[in-house]
């Protein structure tokens, strides 16, 4: 078993210490960059997702929610990919990653939950990179992209 | 038979499979080698003033071939310009390469010998640089002691490369220089010229970079055959040159012609010794906190990854580092 640091492969996770598997039949995606069980990364990425030419290395904590901006002008606003916010520990660096198919659900929605406490630097850097934290207000909005229906649907 | 009973000294030129091309003193003579080369005699060590001198085993040598293109061989002349090599003397650097013989264990494969310049060649585009090859051959250069310089040939090409200046930012930041040569419009051979001048120098890369173009661009007389691109299999180019052969230049120096190689793997390169093999990098070697534990990977504290952060070291050089020690 590789670290993460090293591949493209499997790995184990340098937070939780579990060991991840990348294959797609898994997870749904081609470059599996972050732990499926604690939702952490490792700053591996420079200049593009997948060139694994950074060397910083630091862990990447979740931070929060966003949607991937869709291409499409004609689309509502905010319909599209759920995505994870990382933040490296060592340079604060963020990125925005794809969820994938192995995601822990209950994480995710934690990880909402607990972006609405982040700091106002933690936030403003958000902001300088045009990266929208999701707020409170669109919690139907992570329920349905995350379980298919909306927090009533599901409640009831 | 007119057997000389003198031996001679001369330089291996030209090898083809149990022929080896000696040049000596204005003399071209066709070689084979003595079965004694293919041997390794060993001596008692126990007391080597002794006049007892016996053989106590005798092993086979650990190279695919004793003889490399440069090297300064003793040889037996028999007349009509044939010899035979008894003894290959002490090289004073030497280019090498690990060669799998099938059903075997790996040897060494020992390129060129006695070279002062290492020369790795690479298109501007058709076929596309692998910098990853280069940094395998510059790690092997700085492995041998021996200076290299960076040439870019097909520079008639350069619309298709865009990022090419900006790819070898990387080198420039690490010292090495670069010249920039079209065999077809003749840019930088000059200056080329004068850089082999009294060198002997070898020039290494992938199939179809160019390298016999710019020779015979070098050396107009030289005539050595060349070909397009090959379309061969799997879009990797076909070999033009087959075999390695050193020729003497008219301005002063010798050059070496090699196939194209794919793939260059390290020879007797040690993890712990890489870093060191990075100009760039050697500086901070042992500046780490774990010192020269340090693996440069994840460790906390790393003065390397530090440096590639600070922009002092291309992240290209570093990933390609860190590729080179996975393997070693």
């Amino acid at each position: 078993m590789r670290s993460m640091a090293a591949s493209f492969g499997d790995f184990r996770c340098g937070h939780c210490h579990n060991l991840v598997s990348a294959a797609h039949t898994f997870s749904g995606v081609n470059n599996r960059n972050h732990c499926p069980y604690c939702l952490w990364s490792c700053h591996l990425d420079l200049f593009v997702a997948g060139d694994r030419l950074s060397a910083c290395k630091g862990q990447m904590k979740p931070i929060g929610l966003t949607m991937k901006k869709s291409r499409n002008k004609y689309q509502l606003e905010k319909r599209g990919e759920l995505m994870l916010i990382h933040e490296c520990i060592e340079c604060r660096t963020l990125s925005i990653n794809r969820i994938a198919a192995d995601d822990d659900p209950e994480n995710i929605l934690s990880i909402f939950q607990d972006s609405f406490l982040n700091s106002r630097q933690t936030q403003q850097q958000c902001e300088s990179q045009g990266i929208v934290l999701l707020s409170e207000d669109e919690n139907e909005l992570v329920y349905k992209q995350l379980y298919g229906v909306g927090i009533r649907t599901l409640a009831v | 038979m007119n057997i000389n009973d003198k031996d001679d000294i001369g330089i291996v030129f030209r090898k083809t499979i149990g022929h080896y091309t000696v040049h000596t003193n204005g003399r071209e003579l066709d070689c084979v080698l003595s079965s004694l080369i293919h041997k390794q005699l060993i001596y008692p060590t126990a007391d080597p003033t002794s006049l007892r001198h016996r053989v106590q085993e005798v092993r086979e040598i650990e190279h695919v071939d004793p003889i490399a293109i440069g090297d300064h061989v003793r040889f037996m002349d028999v007349g009509q310009n044939r010899g035979m090599i008894t003894e290959v003397l002490p090289r004073l650097s030497k280019l090498s390469r690990p060669a799998t013989v099938p059903g075997q264990r790996i040897f060494e494969q020992v390129i060129v010998s006695n070279a002062d310049l290492v020369i790795p060649v690479f298109a501007v585009a058709d076929p596309t640089p692998k910098w990853g090859l280069l940094d395998r051959y510059l790690v092997s250069a700085e492995s041998s002691q021996l200076p290299a310089l960076i040439v870019i040939t097909k520079m008639d090409m350069a619309w298709k490369n865009k990022s090419l200046d900006a790819d070898l930012e990387a080198y420039r930041l690490a010292g090495y220089p670069i010249q920039k040569v079209c065999a077809n419009t003749g840019e930088g051979v000059s200056e080329l010229k004068q850089t082999l001048q009294g060198k002997n120098s070898v020039l290494v890369g992938k199939s179809g970079v160019g390298k016999t173009s710019l020779l015979n661009a070098i050396q107009p007389g030289l005539g050595l055959r060349v070909n397009e691109v090959g379309k061969g299999e799997q879009g990797k180019g076909r070999h033009t040159t087959t075999h390695l052969e050193m020729f003497e230049l008219e301005f002063g120096g010798m050059i070496i012609d090699t196939p194209g190689m794919r793939e260059f793997g390290l020879w007797e390169i040690a993890g712990e010794e890489l870093a060191y093999l990075f100009p760039e990098m050697a500086n901070y070697v042992g500046q780490c906190k774990f010192g020269l534990s340090c693996r440069h990977d994840r460790e906390p504290g790393c003065a390397i990854r530090k440096a590639v952060v600070a922009g002092k070291i291309s992240p290209h050089r570093y990933k390609s580092y860190m590729n080179l020690r996975g393997e070693l």
